[in-house]
C-alpha cells in the first residue's frame, strides 16, 4: 500500500521522489535518493538493500532498464516487488510485479515514473501523473506534491473493499550537493498527505533564512527575531505606520 | 540551533544520533551523518550541511576522528559559528564548539558518545544529556538517544533571547551493519516535537520486526491490516 513519484526537473535537473503509505515513517529510506547519480524506489515487499545496490550499478554507468534486469535476475521474489528507477538524464523505468496486490501498476513518462500498489484502481497513478504534469513551471516539490494530491483525490489507497489511510508521506528533492534542498517528513498521522501540504507551506516561508544562515552566519538575525518578523507580516500585511 | 547526542553503541557497534531543535526539520541537516563501520559525525550551531559527508568520507579513507575534526574547521572559515561532533569507528569521540555560537553552548565527550547545544537553558542541560544516555547501556541505542533528548528537554532545553523556546523538530538515527538505517524516525514541526518522537518510536517499534521480514520473505507475510489487527487485540487483552 504505497504510491509513488520518482522525477527528474526538466528544467534545473534536480531529482525528486514524493511516496505516501500505511507504513509508518516512509521517509527513513534515505538510501534511495542519490544526487548527481538516480534515484530508484522499491516499494511492495521491498527489500531496503536493493535501492542503494541499483543506485551502486547506475553510477557505475549502468542504464535504469539494465539495472532493474540484474535486479530481477537475483531476485526470487521479483514478483512481490514494485520499483522505479531514473537516472541523472530523465531516463525512467518501472516494475510491477504480477503479486503487488490489487490494484498495482506504473505509469512511466520522459522524466518521471508513477507508481503505487494497493489503490483503488489505475485512477490513482493517472492522479498522480496528471497533478505532476499540471504546473510545469514549478518548482519539482510543488510538483511532487501536486501528485500525491492528485493521487489522493483519485481514490487513493484500498484494500479489499476498504479505503486505507496514508500514515506517513516524504518530500525529498536534491540538487548537486550531497544533502538535499527539500527534505519533509510526515511519520505518522491521521491526515497526512494534506500535512506534508502544511508542512512544505511552513517550511517555505523559512527555506531562504535557513539557507542563508548557514552559509552566512555572521550577518544572520537570531530565529526567534525571523519568527517575529514573520508574526508581523502576517498581522500587518500593509505595514506603513511606524 | 538545536542539542543532542551522536553516540556509538560500545556493545554493537551501532553508530546514532538523536537531536532536537527549536528549528524545522532539524532532521534536513542529518542526511549522510552516520555510515555503518564508519562512524558518525554531525555539525550543528549554524549547520553546514556540507560537513557530514565530507566527514563520513574522511573518516572512511581512515582519518581518526580527531584529525576530521581538524580538517572540517580548516574547510570552512565560518567554523567559530559551528558545533561539531564526530565519533569514529573505533568510539575515539572529538567535538568543537565555536566561540560565537549562541550561549550558554558547550559539549560533553565520554567514552564513544558527544553531547552538545548551544541556546541551552545552562551547562545542566548537557549533564542531563549525558546521564540519560547512560542511564541504561544494556538497551538498543536508539532508546538510549532518546533518553538522553528526553532528559535534555526536562533540564530546559533551549532559551532564546526571551525565555525558553519549544522543541519544535526532533529526529532519531541509527545504523547497524547495512548501507541503510536500522532506524530513522522525525518530527518536522510540532509544538512538543520531542514527546511526538516518543509516540512515533514506540508505535513504530511494534512494527519495525514486522517490516523487515515481510520484505524478507513476502510469500509468508501477512497484510498489514491483519498484523495492525492483531496488534490492537493484544492491546485489548492488556488493557480491557
Amino acid at each position: 500500500m504505497t504510491y509513488s513519484i520518482i522525477a527528474r526537473c526538466h528544467r534545473t535537473g534536480r531529482l525528486g521522489i514524493g511516496t505516501t503509505t500505511t507504513s509508518l515513517a516512509c521517509g527513513r529510506r534515505n538510501e534511495s535518493v542519490r544526487p548527481n547519480v538516480g534515484i530508484s524506489k522499491s516499494q511492495a515487499m521491498y527489500v531496503r538493500a536493493h535501492d542503494p545496490r541499483a543506485l551502486n550499478l547506475l553510477a557505475l554507468g549502468f542504464t535504469p532498464s539494465a539495472v532493474m534486469r540484474v535486479v530481477e535476475e537475483h531476485d526470487d521474489n521479483f514478483d512481490y516487488r514494485q520499483t522505479g528507477i531514473i537516472d541523472r538524464e530523465g531516463n525512467a523505468v518501472a516494475h510491477t510485479g504480477a503479486n503487488c496486490g490489487k490494484w498495482a501498476g506504473h505509469k512511466v513518462g520522459p522524466y518521471y515514473a508513477a507508481f503505487g500498489n494497493w489503490l483503488s484502481g489505475p485512477a490513482v497513478v493517472d492522479g498522480l501523473v496528471d497533478g505532476f504534469l499540471a504546473e510545469t513551471d514549478l518548482p519539482l516539490e510543488d510538483r511532487l506534491l501536486l501528485a500525491l494530491e492528485g493521487g489522493r483525490k483519485a481514490g487513493g489507497q484500498k484494500t479489499e473493499k476498504n479505503p486505507k489511510a496514508e500514515r506517513s508521506a516524504w518530500l525529498r528533492v536534491v540538487d548537486r550537493q550531497d544533502y538535499p534542498e527539500i527534505d519533509l517528513r510526515i511519520d505518522m498521522h491521521t491526515n497526512t498527505v494534506a500535512e506534508l501540504r502544511l508542512l512544505l507551506q511552513e517550511f517555505r516561508l523559512y527555506q531562504a533564512y535557513y539557507r542563508e544562515r548557514c552559509r552566512n552566519p555572521q550577518e544572520a538575525i537570531t530565529e526567534e527575531a525571523f519568527v517575529a518578523q514573520l508574526a508581523a507580516s502576517t498581522r500587518e500585511p500593509c505595514s506603513s505606520a511606524h | 540551533m538545536s542539542y543532542g547526542i551522536i553516540a556509538r553503541c560500545p556493545r554493537t557497534g551501532r553508530l546514532g544520533l538523536g537531536m532536537a531543535s527549536y528549528s524545522l526539520a532539524v532532521g534536513l541537516y542529518c542526511s549522510d551523518t552516520a555510515r555503518a563501520n564508519t562512524g558518525v559525525s554531525i555539525t550543528m550551531g549554524t549547520p553546514n550541511p556540507g560537513n557530514n559527508a565530507l566527514a563520513i568520507r574522511l573518516l572512511a579513507q581512515g582519518f581518526p576522528s580527531a584529525q576530521v575534526l581538524a580538517e572540517l574547521i580548516g574547510n570552512d572559515p565560518n567554523s567559530d559559528y559551528r558545533q561539531i561532533g564526530v565519533v569514529d569507528r573505533e568510539g575515539k569521540a572529538v567535538a568543537h564548539t565555536g566561540a560565537k555560537t549562541r550561549p550558554w553552548s558547550g559539549h560533553r565527550i565520554g567514552e564513544g558518545y558527544v553531547a552538545f547545544g548551544d541556546m541551552l537553558a545552562g551547562e545542566n542541560v548537557l549533564d542531563a544529556i549525558v546521564q540519560g544516555y547512560l542511564a541504561d547501556p544494556a538497551t538498543e541505542l536508539e532508546e538510549r538517544l532518546l533518553t538522553a533528548l528526553e532528559a535534555g528537554r526536562n533540564a530546559g532545553g533551549q532559551v532564546g533571547s526571551s525565555g525558553r523556546v519549544p522543541e519544535r523538530s526532533a529526529v532519531l538515527v541509527v545504523h547497524g551493519i547495512f548501507d541503510y538505517s536500522d532506524w530513522d524516525l522525525r518530527v518536522d514541526k510540532h509544538e512538543k516535537a520531542v514527546d511526538e518522537l516518543r509516540r512515533c518510536h514506540e508505535e513504530f517499534k511494534l512494527f519495525a520486526a514486522y517490516y523487515v521480514e515481510r520484505s524478507r520473505n513476502p510469500r509468508e507475510a501477512i497484510p498489514q491490516r491483519e498484523f495492525s489487527d492483531m496488534l490492537a487485540a493484544n492491546r485489548n487483552r492488556k488493557n480491557p
